[in-house]
């Protein structure tokens, strides 16, 4: 099968080893970047400083809205479930860390029971 | 796990990979798969899936790099778009570091450090760390983010191979593995009421912010806006 829409790599630059550059140029640059520049930056900030607190509270945020992203724009297979069932699976997995926050491992496991389970009883006839 | 002050850096490297494989290991590896399989959809070899892992090391970031081949986007909107979902880890790692650092330390162990900053080896960290001595810190994250890094590395060689044959509620829940990990891991890591409104309005402003704005700096505004609202609204320290 031909996959016409695929990214083409730069011409002047492709070969056989096209696939690592691409890597490194537009994924693993992007991301290193910014963990250089926090070296370059945490230099000169205090652990407890105020600054930091809100670096911190800011990055807490991001990742919680990574969560709903996932949750709501799923990528692949988690697309073919149900946005309720999705929201189901994350609320038992938030209601057992309330319940009690030393249970990553049980809330982890039974959000994913609920997925699994409830796309079992969703999608097959 | 606790650590002693008296171990040696093996054994508190051992101490690690322990705490690691106790969850959150296998949790990033099964994370994974999904990019092993992303990078097989557009013919690129298993070596660039593996090392995707490795030199990445950012589960959103590597599905945004081979999910954006496969749907053709420009190299220019790929790269711009792998680093607005990577820039979390400029924060991220400014919060981290303090707590690794150590007198002497040089530049090149910060940044190699700091190469293992992802969600995980985060919010893993800086719940854990602090309860281990901070002589003992360096060690004991090396242990424990190698660690990951291996289950990861594994899980995408396996995806390359195996997801397509998964049956679809199978597929759906490896890929939620992720979402329901990461919140459990932000909820476990809670210190007062300001981490909850972080994690909360997180949740709730970034579909919003997602509807309304484009571009790919709908999740930087959703955290900026969630971030200081907790901010404000964290206790005060007793002066």
């Amino acid at each position: 099968m031909t996959q016409p829409l695929i990214t083409q790599p730069i011409p002047w630059l492709d070969g056989p080893f096209w696939p690592f550059l691409a890597l490194l140029l537009f994924a693993v640059l992007p991301t290193e970047i910014w963990r250089w520049l926090a070296v370059a930056f945490s230099r000169r900030l205090d652990a407890n400083s105020p600054a930091l607190e809100w670096v911190r509270a800011v990055a807490t945020a991001l990742l919680a809205g990574i969560v709903a992203k996932l949750i709501v724009a799923p990528p692949g297979a988690l697309a073919a479930v149900p946005l309720a069932l999705r929201v189901g699976a994350l609320a038992v997995t938030l209601g057992i860390m309330l319940f009690d926050r030393r249970r990553v491992m049980l809330a982890v496991l039974a959000g994913e029971a609920a997925l699994i389970g409830g796309a079992y009883w969703l999608l097959t006839p | 796990m606790s650590v002693s002050v008296e171990w040696s850096a093996w054994r508190v490297a051992l101490a690690g990979m322990r705490d690691a494989l106790s969850l959150p290991a296998w949790v990033v590896g099964f994370g994974l798969i999904g990019v092993g399989s992303l990078a097989r959809d557009v013919g690129y070899p298993v070596e660039v899936a593996v090392l995707s892992t490795m030199l990445v090391w950012a589960g959103p970031s590597q599905v945004i790099f081979f999910a954006s081949i496969a749907a053709g986007a420009a190299w220019s909107a790929i790269a711009i778009a792998v680093g607005f979902a990577s820039l979390r880890f400029l924060p991220m790692t400014v919060a981290i570091l303090p707590l690794l650092r150590r007198p002497g330390q040089s530049v090149w162990m910060q940044l190699l450090l700091a190469h293992y900053v992802a969600v995980t080896a985060w919010t893993e960290g800086l719940r854990r760390l602090p309860h281990v001595p901070p002589p003992q810190r360096v060690a004991y994250f090396l242990g424990f983010a190698n660690a990951c890094m291996a289950m990861s590395s594994l899980g995408t060689f396996l995806g390359y191979y195996l997801i397509g044959a998964l049956p679809i509620p199978f597929a759906a829940g490896l890929m939620c593995l992720t979402p329901i990990f990461f919140l459990a891991s932000l909820s476990a890591g809670v210190r007062h009421r300001g981490d909850v409104a972080a994690i909360l309005l997180g949740l709730v402003l970034a579909p919003i912010c997602a509807r309304f704005i484009g571009g790919g700096f709908d999740l930087i505004v959703a955290g900026l806006i969630a971030g200081t609202l907790a901010f404000l609204l964290r206790p005060r320290k007793p002066a």
